[in-house]
């Protein structure tokens, strides 16, 4: 054994270009790629601005109909561009990255936002000067008062407010019951794109003139109600087959000054596509992934889709055009590849722009998760891998790219060579695949109510979310519940020492006077009941005022149930719909180890007094070193010690029986959920010194992964803990988000891989929900620390994504690094 | 089964030291004394102290360890920073008590060695079940050297075997034939090692003759043709990294049936682990 690390291929890859001190530029995706890397991504205020006008306009009419208007008056007037070297077009905002605004939401914080957005830690952007006066003017002016985010904080009695707003201007939140229902419009969502493809938006809109036609013309409900939604169905046909004709438009313009043969049979096969979809049903594969990429764009105009819209299961829907396609001839695989590659930098361009300093921190890296899902079984229930499926997992070895966020669904009949494949891309060290675990997954959705062919056909969106398209009908966004929050207010009686003097919890007496470790955790459980309530709270406002702020035109159309009975996706109700919402629980593995550490050397072992603890976190353990170590010592989450696991699962347990208790009276399945994306980091800067041994305001655990460093009996014990901590006789839970990190040298060679399948065997035997990898080595990203601008490339996996590690804020960066990286022996 | 062992390492989620997922078991207390041995914690039978000085917080934050200690062996600063305060075991005077380890909060002294039962040692293998079964992964006993501890590894592997956990075993070869064979009736594969051919140097390097090594694997060969064997040889600089050693090895062991080989590179990880243990690392020396 030498002591030369092993290196993983990208690690490899990038050490190479730095030798070469060039970036070796191949194909046109590559071309692309190099040059939209350049620069900081930029606010583009189109979107904003052709929104605020159409709404200014409509005012009084009913809210689909006014949002289809403005989608129309977007599709006439916005920029449209057909970039170099691109063969599937469509974009919303300037060349290069960028973002677009979303006044509607939290406009109200956009004064104050486009003076901090360049300059932010977080995902700065930069924005032209006039542009910023525009925003001010003309956008932000006419939605101050009117954005759902101000609705919302009217809206919350005092004792909710106080858990979720800081009491200034832009109501900031206090990352304690935090909602995230003001910085996006809709939970990660999934549409079916295959009506888009069988059907061409002509046929969506036949299908409702013919539905108008057929209305009765006496009906209060037929007039108020149908009647607009299938209008608004119409305009929005109207609108995106018009946005994709004037793409013709333009490539036909750029033809005529185009003077290279092969770039000018590219534009002109650009401008028929464009004419022919997503008006018309796809005839090939390039049709079928153009359609689908307009859908996709347009709906990311529409509104913001939590991580935004993701892509439904690419391998089944594109499959049929791809075979098609191949047997006559005019398709290779690296064609295929190409086009889904022109499609990445795309996406890759869209940045996904939080106003607020809340969403940027939730999103760090300037992350979205269009998640395109990959494997998995068929309606029938058996194996739907196929030669597309490997043609995804090649693309993302092959191009150095976080975008798009592949997600390969993992069963007991999945075969060999995909395994081996999925566990071949791990090994390449980039974080992807994640996977998404059919035999966790399935037997909940039907047990909300789902049939087997809906469940088996269910696409993974966003992070670790998955969807029933056409069941699922609950858009809502949730709270994310800062339970290290309620610890330390079981330790100051109901305060927190960020907040000075506020009382904000419960009183649950004085630390030093509880008598048993009992008491302690009775009155932690009744804090935790307390920010449910809160939430649930939150929650029902929430989901009341929704229906009068949002509406989804184009979302609804390409929903079933919604064009049935002509009722906005963003209703409350929709007949036969399955509502799946979710809580986060943030903080799992901090609470857990605090708990443990309490239990074991305080209460047990006798080793500190309460009093001495306390006066210990007041100091942030500074001149209390021995206490902390015996804190942090203790038994702790990931290791499989029965004795942190039990007390995680009593956790679990207990939130899931409120629920259960409470969520219907929401009209909603409102599940458990522990994937944070990056928001354990923000969330722990209002933490202050925990019993477990953790400084304060340092990052929270993050999702159900253990306290960063604490899980020392390697990655198995890590599954195990994760197993034993669940409550698999209930069904009020969701995804469970678990990072590992190997060392390249635990997946080395032929045999490396065949161990990683079997390791992800035993995760998909243990049902857990979702499992993704990071395979570097740590020096690798201390280097990266210390030389970013040879690691622009290197790209890591972070919560149920990944993004490139030097674009990420130090506190990310350590915190990753802090992650136990798990050697074999 | 109330017997106990001296076990200072339960390894889970090792992948190199036989097929599939495994989780290896190391016994105290191991025959020979290897110079580049890495593991040097595996080599005295009973329990012993370790301290890692980088842990230490130091008398200020804490000194508990120089309170706890009964012959006045800890004393704290001095020749490596005088500054820190950090304990330093003077390992004279220390008897193995445990007392520091006892009362160190950040797991700087640290005791090696557990005892441990063969219910118990089952237990903690079978955490690991399920990962097992994915691919022939399970139980791998090493040291130290198992064969030291006789009846009692015998037991563990028959035990395991009534449990159908696939067993492995890493042996230096230097132990008593007829508790080897016992051993081999209950293992799926054995890893047996073959560090050198040459008698003198064998003594030289290891403290002991390979004499019974040589013979042992012989019989194993004779008695066992079916088990699965794994010779393994690690490359020692000065000692055995030479061509007459590898023609040596590869001479005895051509035309045995079952048997593969496997080199292994000479490292210096278990450096640490000499200071660790109060003890000298004789190996820099060797190093060319």
């Amino acid at each position: 054994m030498s002591n030369v690390p092993v290196l993983s291929p990208q690690e490899a890859r990038i050490a190479d270009e730095a030798a070469l001190e060039t970036v070796p530029i191949a194909g046109r995706t590559r071309r692309i790629l190099e040059k939209i890397r350049e620069g900081r991504p930029r606010i583009d205020v189109e979107r904003g601005y052709y929104f605020t006008k159409s709404f200014q306009r409509t005012d009084g009419e009913p809210l689909i109909l006014r949002w289809s208007k403005a989608l129309l008056h977007y599709a006439e007037n916005a920029s449209v561009y057909v970039d170099d070297d691109q063969l599937i077009v469509g974009r919303c905002g300037k060349p290069g990255r960028y973002g677009i605004l979303y006044p509607e939401l939290d406009g109200n914080t956009l004064r104050e936002a486009i003076v901090n957005l360049p300059s932010r830690e977080v995902s700065p952007f930069d924005i032209s000067d006039d542009d910023a006066r525009l925003i001010v003017t003309e956008i932000a002016s006419y939605w101050e008062g009117r954005t759902f985010h101000e609705d919302l904080a009217k809206s919350l009695a005092p004792e909710t407010r106080k858990l979720t707003y800081n009491d200034d201007e832009s109501l900031s939140s206090r990352f304690i019951v935090n909602e995230t229902a003001s910085f996006r419009s809709s939970i990660q969502w999934v549409h079916d794109y295959e009506i888009v493809l069988e059907k061409g938006f002509i046929g969506i809109r036949m299908d409702a003139e013919e539905r108008v036609s057929r209305l009765d013309e006496f009906s209060p409900v037929d007039n108020t109600e149908k009647k607009p939604f299938l209008q608004a169905v119409i305009n929005v046909c109207d609108a995106i087959i018009l946005w994709a004709a004037r793409h013709a438009d333009e490539a036909e313009r750029l033809f005529a000054f185009e003077t290279d043969e092969i770039r000018r049979s590219e534009l002109r096969r650009i401008a028929e596509t464009c004419r022919r979809v997503p008006a018309n049903p796809a005839r090939n594969f390039y049709e079928a992934v153009q359609s689908q990429w307009f859908t996709q764009v347009f709906s990311r105009v529409e509104q913001k889709t939590g991580t935004v819209i993701s892509n439904g299961r690419m391998d089944q829907y594109l499959y049929p055009y791809y075979a098609r396609d191949k047997a006559a001839g005019i398709l290779d695989d690296d064609e295929a590849q190409e086009l889904l590659e022109c499609v990445w930098v795309s996406m890759a361009q869209f940045v996904d722009l939080y106003l607020s300093s809340a969403g940027g921190a939730f999103n760090e890296g300037y992350a979205h998760w269009e998640a395109v899902t990959i494997g998995g079984q068929t309606r029938d229930g058996n194996d739907a891998t196929n030669d597309l499926t490997y043609v995804f997992l090649r693309s993302k070895r092959e191009f150095p790219l976080n975008y798009p966020d592949l997600a390969a669904r993992v069963n007991a009949r999945s075969p060999k060579r995909y395994l081996y494949e999925v566990a071949e891309t791990i090994k390449d060290g980039a974080g992807f695949p994640k996977l998404i675990n059919d035999e966790e997954v399935v037997p909940l959705l039907l047990s909300k109510g789902a049939r087997f062919d809906e469940a088996y056909d269910y696409s993974v969106s966003g992070c670790a979310e998955c969807r029933m398209p056409n069941r699922d009908t609950y858009t809502s966004p949730n709270a994310y519940i800062n339970f290290a929050a309620a610890l330390e207010m079981t330790v100051y009686n109901g305060k927190m020492l960020y907040y000075g003097d506020e009382a904000l919890g419960l009183e649950t007496g004085e630390f030093e006077d509880f008598k048993s470790f009992g008491e302690f955790f009775d009155a932690f459980l009744r804090q935790q009941k307390n920010f449910l309530k809160h939430a649930f709270i939150q929650q029902h406002e929430i989901i009341r005022l929704r229906a009068a702020h949002f509406a989804s035109p184009l979302g609804s159309a390409l929903h079933r149930l919604c064009t049935e009975s002509c009722t906005d996706l963003h209703q409350p109700k929709i007949e036969g719909g399955i509502d799946l919402g979710y809580f986060e629980y943030m903080g799992y593995g901090t609470v857990i180890d605090s708990l443990a550490a309490m239990k074991r050397v305080v209460f047990e072992e006798k080793k500190v007094t309460l009093a001495k603890l306390k006066e210990a976190m007041l100091h942030n353990y500074e001149g209390y070193e021995a206490i902390r170590q015996l804190m942090l010592n203790a038994p702790s989450y990931g290791n499989d010690d029965p004795y942190a696991d039990e007390i995680g699962k009593i956790l679990d347990m207990e939130a899931q029986k409120f629920t259960s208790k409470y969520s219907m009276e929401l009209g909603v399945h409102m599940d458990l959920r522990y994937v944070p994306f990056t928001s354990h980091v923000p969330f722990g800067r209002v933490v202050s010194a925990t019993p477990n041994g953790r400084k304060a305001y340092f990052p929270l655990s993050d999702g159900s992964s253990a306290t960063q460093g604490s899980d020392v009996n390697g990655p198995t014990a890590v599954l195990l803990s994760n197993f034993r901590t669940k409550n698999y006789d209930r069904r009020e839970h969701a995804a469970r988000l678990l990072n590992v990190k190997l060392s390249p040298s635990c997946v080395r060679g032929e045999d490396g891989t065949e161990k990683l399948i079997q390791f992800i065997r035993t995760w998909r035997d243990l049902r857990l929900w979702h499992i993704q990898f990071n395979v570097l080595n740590r020096e690798t990203l201390l280097e990266a620390q210390k030389a970013p601008e040879r690691y622009r490339n290197l790209l890591v996996r972070i919560a149920g994504y990944s993004a490139y590690f030097t674009e990420l804020s130090p506190d990310l960066q350590s915190d990753i690094i802090a992650r136990t990286q798990h050697e074999s022996f | 089964m109330g017997e106990s062992a001296i076990v200072f390492n339960v390894q889970r989620y090792s992948l190199h030291d036989g097929p599939g997922i495994r989780t290896v078991v190391f016994f105290k207390g191991c025959p020979l004394r290897c110079r580049w041995c890495c593991n040097p914690e595996s080599q005295r039978p009973e329990r012993e102290v370790s301290y890692l000085s980088e842990k230490c917080i130091g008398k200020k934050a804490c000194g508990f360890c120089g309170d706890a200690c009964r012959r006045g062996a800890i004393f704290f600063g001095g020749f490596r920073s005088p500054e820190d305060g950090k304990a330093i075991i003077d390992r004279a005077l220390c008897d193995d008590c445990l007392s520091c380890a006892a009362v160190c909060p950040s797991k700087a002294i640290k005791v090696e060695g557990e005892a441990m039962t063969i219910s118990e040692i089952l237990d903690a293998v079978e955490k690991d079940g399920l990962f097992y079964d994915n691919g022939g992964g399970g139980l791998t006993v090493s040291g130290g050297e198992p064969l030291a501890q006789g009846s009692f590894l015998v037991d563990l592997l028959a035990a395991a075997k009534k449990m159908r956990i696939n067993t492995a075993m890493e042996t230096c070869g230097y132990g008593d034939y007829r508790t080897l064979c016992d051993a081999a009736s209950y293992l799926d594969t054995i890893m047996f090692d073959i560090k050198s051919l040459n008698a003198e140097r064998h003594v030289h390097y290891t403290g002991a003759s390979n004499d019974l090594i040589v013979s042992n694997f012989e019989s194993l060969c004779r008695d066992f043709p079916g088990l699965k064997k794994i010779v393994r040889t690690p490359f020692i600089p000065r000692f055995n990294d030479n061509v007459e050693e590898k023609r040596a090895i590869s001479g005895f062991l051509a035309g045995r049936p079952n048997v593969k080989f496997e080199a292994l590179a000479y490292h210096r990880f278990g450096e640490g682990k000499y200071r660790a243990l109060g003890r000298e690392y004789n190996m820099a020396e060797h190093e060319g």
